[in-house]
């Protein structure tokens, strides 16, 4: 199979390998070079070997063959007469540029809302006899395990206490669920005004059945805390974190229906709602403040991030705008409203918009703590050469007609958004990279620009794949590739957001971005990384 | 208005393409037909160890006499209530025996496969699991093989023991809740009916439907001409979960 022009200009870089014997004196082309995406394949079933020093398809083109040459062979500079110069194929070296994406309308920032978090530093946690909050000491009321079994028959046993980062994190867990900040409305809506906030502790949920089944589905991170969580990351908790740790044994044989892991997750939110109450009504000073705005950035390119939530059931699940930040009740699920696209603002994803019900497996899934930190959200709403419209939360249904239904449904929102350029994300792996491949084709279908994030790594590769999925960032962070089972590991990290931003970048801007290599290979994107990390010093 | 950009990008994911045809043809009316069923949606005898959610290249033996009660699936992919309430929900083996009973297909074998498929390592697929069951079926005669996958990872693990299979010199099928994964794996043939994850075979004690499918299915084994088709079925099933 030859190649086309725009194909050779791509893999201008890659071993020239002839696709079919030639006679001396061809002066090769495109269509004589076979195309690099497959050697791969040719070299593992032994067709074809690549030496060391062999040209690259930029080297060749335009050069004359010395002597009849056979296919698949990888064309080394004896092989071919002096004198014709390669075909310029501007192969650039890589470094910083300034690009011009387009002419821009006037520039005008107009700020829509904003909203204000103040953090409440916690020394301690304590269960008592009542809840309160007061000179950094929590306590929390030890009978709200009661109320909380009293929230549903299908929760049997409640309990709670309290892990602290000085002392022993060796110490077994049951399979964690979620990880979520004690957030709390003091005036405003969600995403605007006055949010309270509790610093340094975090409620994570764990639960089992009846049977002793962990409720998991692709995995399960349950066994030593100190090993089986990525402390730091977004979704995690940080070291230095004090852990209320929520136990919850729900009925037999419901961990993997849509109501068991519902119901643990209402009964947690009891006690966290009691915590919430004293920290509205606190009277304390805090001990830090952070402001967060939505900015219309009139005249710079419009981008949005659209991304991908589990909406099939069972752990499979969201909710969309609580009443309370990273709360569950007053929320809308994601598999009720059928999976389709719903726009929220930046600061009401980072006010704790999501709570995430899903677990894929521990490394790969996002936790309501992940929305509340969200790197890539924040990334792009603080980016003053950007525009963030928003952030859509799309569901992956659970029939193939339904996944096409709301792809389509997000390229509509996309056309009439008149977008600039798109970041697509999902969590997991598997029937979910339909849809992604499916979203990211809605968007790249329509002219606009678009990178996919997305762990992938060795257990994860890409089930589909489409041609408007040719700038992709990785988030694996397992040596080998595998949902590792150690919570948050594999999510979206800042590094992450830097290359998927930079990435987005230099498609919008018309760069090229190189084809992926047939493999998932760490090196690729230590590459990218140190391209980013090149540029946020320069600046 | 400017961006601050650099040249040298690459892209960090692979996109696959579809890999080279499997093919072989059947040379025999589905009456005088051995067909053997096998799946990656994680269903095993309550006897056998359960698979490992988290990845698992191992498979069970599933006698094709046994009485459906004694199977059950450990599967994390999916919602499992539908298999719960009926395991031909993905493994239609109640269908398959009244099927030969009343002629439609001359014989079973005697061993068929499960195989949690979910997160699969494709090269153990490809080189032990694939090759292993492959040579038991083609030893027992099979002429047909019928597969369901099970989440998107099973359908890349059941074509990948599909396709070892139909290469041994059988003819498989694969009845695809998501069709796309099992195009792209290179399924050599794709039966979809409107079915979600989790049902792959039809919704759970709808027998009608269940031996529609089915039917359906070994019948595209005896139309189907070329490498890769695929044909939907006019089922539909939904699973409110």
């Amino acid at each position: 199979m030859s190649m086309s022009k725009e194909k050779a200009a791509a893999h201008a870089n890659e071993p020239a390998v002839l696709c079919c014997q030639r006679p001396k004196g061809t002066v090769i082309s495109e269509a004589d070079l076979e195309d690099p995406t497959i050697f791969v394949d040719l070299e593992d079933s032994g067709l074809l070997t690549i030496p060391e020093g062999s040209l690259t398809v930029g080297e060749v083109l335009g050069r004359k063959l010395a002597a009849d040459t056979d296919a698949l062979t990888a064309v080394q500079a004896a092989m071919l007469e002096s004198g014709a110069p390669a075909a310029d194929l501007g192969t650039a070296a890589a470094g910083p540029k300034s690009g011009i994406a387009s002419a821009g309308a006037k520039r005008e920032d107009v700020v829509i809302r904003s909203l204000t978090h103040k953090y409440y530093a916690v020394d301690d946690v304590s269960i008592g006899d009542s809840t309160s909050f007061a000179s950094g000491r929590l306590t929390i009321d030890g009978s709200l395990a009661k109320k909380a079994l009293a929230s549903s028959l299908l929760v049997k046993k409640v309990e709670m206490d309290v892990i602290r980062p000085d002392g022993d994190r060796h110490i077994a867990i049951n399979t964690i669920m979620d990880v979520m900040p004690v957030a709390v409305k003091r005036t405003g809506r969600m995403g605007e005004g006055e949010t309270a906030v509790l610093d340094r502790v975090v409620f994570c949920l764990t639960g089992v059945d009846e049977n002793g089944v962990q409720i998991h589905e692709f995995g399960s991170c349950d066994g030593y805390l100190d090993e089986r969580v990525a402390f730091g990351r977004p979704g995690a908790p940080d070291s230095g974190d004090i852990i209320v740790r929520v136990n919850v044994v729900i009925a037999a044989n419901t961990g993997m229906e849509r109501r068991g892991p519902l119901a643990a997750h209402t009964a947690c939110d009891v006690i966290v709602d009691a915590v919430r109450s004293v920290l509205k009504a606190s009277g304390e000073a805090p001990s830090y403040t952070r402001g967060y705005r939505d900015v219309r950035r009139h005249g710079l390119p419009r981008v949005a991030i659209v991304k991908e939530i589990m909406g099939q059931g069972a752990m499979h699940d969201n909710i969309l705008l609580p009443n309370e930040p990273a709360g569950v009740m007053g929320g809308q699920k994601n598999v009720d409203l059928g999976n389709v696209p719903v726009m929220l603002s930046a600061n009401e994803v980072r006010d704790g918009g999501i709570h995430a019900l899903t677990c894929i497996g521990p490394a790969t899934k996002e936790t309501t703590r992940h929305y509340f930190r969200e790197p890539l959200v924040h990334a792009l709403a603080e980016d003053d050469e950007l525009d963030l419209v928003g952030v859509v939360f799309i569901g992956s249904p659970q029939v193939n007609d339904e996944k096409m239904y709301v792809s389509e449904r997000l390229g509509a929102w996309i056309e009439a958004l008149d977008l600039d350029g798109a970041i697509v994300t999902t969590e997991g792996f598997g029937n979910n990279h339909i849809d992604f491949a499916g979203n990211i084709a809605a968007i790249g279908s329509r002219g606009v620009p678009v990178v996919g994030v997305t762990y992938a790594g060795y257990q994860g590769q890409l089930v589909v794949g489409n041609e408007y999925m040719d700038a992709m960032v990785e988030i694996n962070k397992d040596a080998k590739g595998f949902e590792n089972e150690v919570l948050s590991c594999s999510s979206i990290c800042p590094e992450d957001a830097e290359r998927a931003r930079l990435m987005l970048k230099a498609k919008m801007a018309g760069i090229p971005v190189a084809p992926a290599e047939r493999r998932w290979s760490q090196g690729v994107i230590d590459a990218n990384q140190k391209l980013a990390a090149g540029l946020t010093a320069g600046r | 208005m400017k961006l601050t950009t650099v040249t040298g990008l690459r892209s960090e994911i692979f996109v696959p393409i579809t890999p080279p045809p499997v093919w072989t043809p059947l040379k025999k009316p589905l009456r005088e037909c051995r067909i053997a069923f096998i799946t990656a949606g994680g269903i095993h005898q309550k006897r056998q160890k359960p698979f490992n959610t988290a990845g698992d290249f191992s498979y069970r033996e599933i006698p094709s006499s046994i009485p459906t009660s004694e199977l059950m699936v450990t599967h994390g992919g999916f919602d499992n209530s539908d298999i719960n309430k009926d395991v031909n929900a993905m493994f239609p083996l109640d269908r398959l025996r009244e099927l030969r009973d009343e002629g439609f297909i001359g014989s079973l074998a005697d061993t068929m496969y499960g195989f949690m498929g979910g997160g699969g390592n494709v090269e153990k697929f490809k080189e032990e699991t694939g090759p292993a069951i492959a040579q038991s079926l083609k030893e027992q005669g099979v002429d047909i093989v019928v597969c369901t996958g099970g989440c998107g990872t099973c359908h890349r693990s059941a074509v990948v023991v599909e396709r070892a299979c139909e290469a041994a010199g059988m003819s498989t099928v694969i009845i695809a809740a998501l069709p796309p994964i099992a195009r792209q794996q290179g399924a050599p043939r794709i039966s979809a009916p409107h079915v979600p994850i989790g049902s792959n075979a039809g919704e759970p004690n709808n027998k009608e439907m269940q031996t529609a499918i089915l039917k359906d299915t070994l019948n595209l084994v005896v139309s189907m001409e070329h490498f890769g088709e695929m044909a939907t079925l006019p089922y539909e099933y939904r699973h409110n979960v």
